[in-house]
């Protein structure tokens, strides 16, 4: 991508395609910071918000998906404006499943809410910050076409799924010395879950930003070398 | 349809008959360091390029960049106007088509070529596909009636005309009559058939049939298509090379040219970035 489009209307169309993928973009990390309030704050009424607004993110999702196929239709792009096109629609299914995770962990912060409060909370934290900050990067990538951010996506990833694994068991581990916590500690394990699957779809909007930029295969590394 | 081609006593002496090869070549036409001149204006320089064998190879690039010419050199049709001069060389199956032992016309049933308009003589549709034939001398009823059928049984106009072979090629419609041009383009049973802008004139039904007609033929022939149009050089062919103010500046497998072209100019040019 450079200079504009000489069709200016294929231009806009553009244009206006990308602004509302940034706009569910940040209504995204809208709903993934209410989600964390709702958990650690043990506010109920932020893990209702989130719940609700998951709709709006699905109403533009689905925007998007006519948009992309209009412009596909009207206009035929080839080359970086394909790529453009087609990761931008891919940007829009993550950032739906991401939302739909930020409900996941609503509905477990309600429960978790609802009983006693767990220690182990606290050490949630780190996971959450490091998964918020993936997300940010992620939409920096996609919004930039920073292919250098959009790369450390991926060890990133692997990192947190190393997080997500230890917390697991620190948590297995205790179940037996506190049996009456064993229900919230479940609710946990599956919140971390939530959290390493935000941060796979953060790594997938990574590889869609090297593909759109550079028309690089980065997925399944593996599978590309052979 | 018959892979036959006529016996090379009645067409020509000098045939460019591939010798048994059962491999697609993948330098069928090919282009070595050519420069073309139209007086002492330059229009193509320094062309390199290899064109494979029974595929469709698209040329692109805005008007006046040289794809054209280099389209009419490929059956020596430039030679056709004053003060035209080429340097280089241009082979087809390994031979030269500046060879001194090759008639230009037999090079011309080895390369036939489809306009941009159509141009049926006006006689009637049979008259069309064997013009050539008589000209070369062929005389026999049952040659020239199988090739009439076999020519436009390739061109997907047999059961459209089965009926009126004998009325005026002019009455065809438009999609119509360049399906003739190719059923007659093809009845000498060509190695190439180059094609400049075969459907701009056409709405886009008779665009379809062309474009799946070209899906056929590339089973037989080797096909060189000039178009201005994208979307055609995306469906149909297999390679696209890239021309501007007259240099090839990127030729590759079409998938890779619309999905990632190596060249920003050619990006900038599919892309609607020009200029």
């Amino acid at each position: 991508m450079g200079s504009a489009h000489i069709l200016s209307t294929f231009e806009s169309a553009l244009s206006e395609f990308r602004d509302n993928a940034l706009m569910m973009a940040s209504l995204t990390q809208r709903n993934f910071e209410h989600a964390r309030q709702g958990l650690f704050e043990r506010d109920e009424d932020w893990s209702n918000t989130v719940i609700a607004d998951d709709e709006e993110v699905d109403t533009l999702e689905m925007q998007l998906d006519r948009q992309g196929i209009d412009l596909m239709v009207r206009f035929h792009p080839v080359a970086s404006d394909l790529r453009t096109v087609v990761s931008t629609m891919k940007f829009s299914v993550n950032l739906e499943r991401i939302a739909d995770q930020c409900v996941n962990i609503a509905r477990r912060s309600r429960k978790l809410t609802s009983r006693t409060p767990v220690p182990e909370l606290v050490d949630l934290e780190a996971q959450y910050r490091f998964t918020g900050l993936m997300l940010d990067d992620a939409i920096r990538a996609f919004a930039d076409n920073n292919v250098e951010l959009a790369r450390t996506l991926r060890e990133r990833d692997r990192t947190l799924d190393m997080m997500n694994r230890d917390f697991a068991e620190k948590l297995t581990s205790l179940m037996p010395e506190k049996p009456d916590y064993i229900p919230s500690y479940m609710d946990l394990i599956f919140t971390a879950r939530f959290l390493e699957r935000i941060g796979d779809q953060a790594k997938n909007i990574g590889d869609d930003v090297i593909y759109a930029v550079s028309a690089e295969e980065s997925r399944h590394p593996r599978r590309v070398e052979e | 349809m018959d892979q036959q081609r006529p016996e090379t006593s009645v067409v020509s002496s000098a045939s460019f008959a591939p010798v048994n090869t059962p491999a697609p070549r993948s330098d069928f036409l090919k282009v070595d360091n050519f420069n073309f001149y139209y007086g002492k204006k330059q229009a193509l320089y320094g062309i390199n390029m290899e064109i494979p064998e029974r595929q469709v190879t698209a040329f692109i690039g805005p008007s006046g960049c040289g794809k054209s010419t280099l389209l009419r050199n490929f059956n020596r049709m430039n030679e056709l106007i004053d003060g035209v001069h080429h340097e280089g060389d241009i082979l087809l199956n390994g031979r030269s088509i500046y060879d001194k032992a090759i008639e230009v016309i037999a090079l011309r049933r080895s390369i036939g070529m489809v306009f941009q308009k159509s141009n049926p003589f006006p006689k009637s549709i049979y008259e069309n596909i064997v013009y050539s034939l008589r000209i070369a001398g062929v005389n026999s009823r049952g040659i020239l009636d199988e090739s009439v059928e076999r020519s436009l049984r390739g061109a997907a106009l047999w059961e459209e005309v089965k009926d009126r072979l004998h009325d005026s090629a002019l009455g065809l419609s438009g999609g119509q009559m360049q399906r003739l041009c190719i059923a007659r383009a093809i009845a000498n049973r060509p190695e190439v058939l180059l094609m400049d802008e075969p459907c701009s004139a056409l709405d886009p039904i008779a665009t379809a049939k062309v474009e799946d007609l070209i899906h056929e033929l590339k089973k037989e022939f080797t096909i060189v298509i000039v178009t201005h149009n994208m979307q055609q050089a995306t469906r149909c062919s297999d390679k696209t090379a890239f021309f501007y103010l007259g240099k090839l500046i990127e030729f590759d497998e079409t998938q890779k040219i619309f999905t990632n072209p190596s060249e920003k100019q050619t990006e900038d040019y599919i892309t609607g970035r020009f200029g």
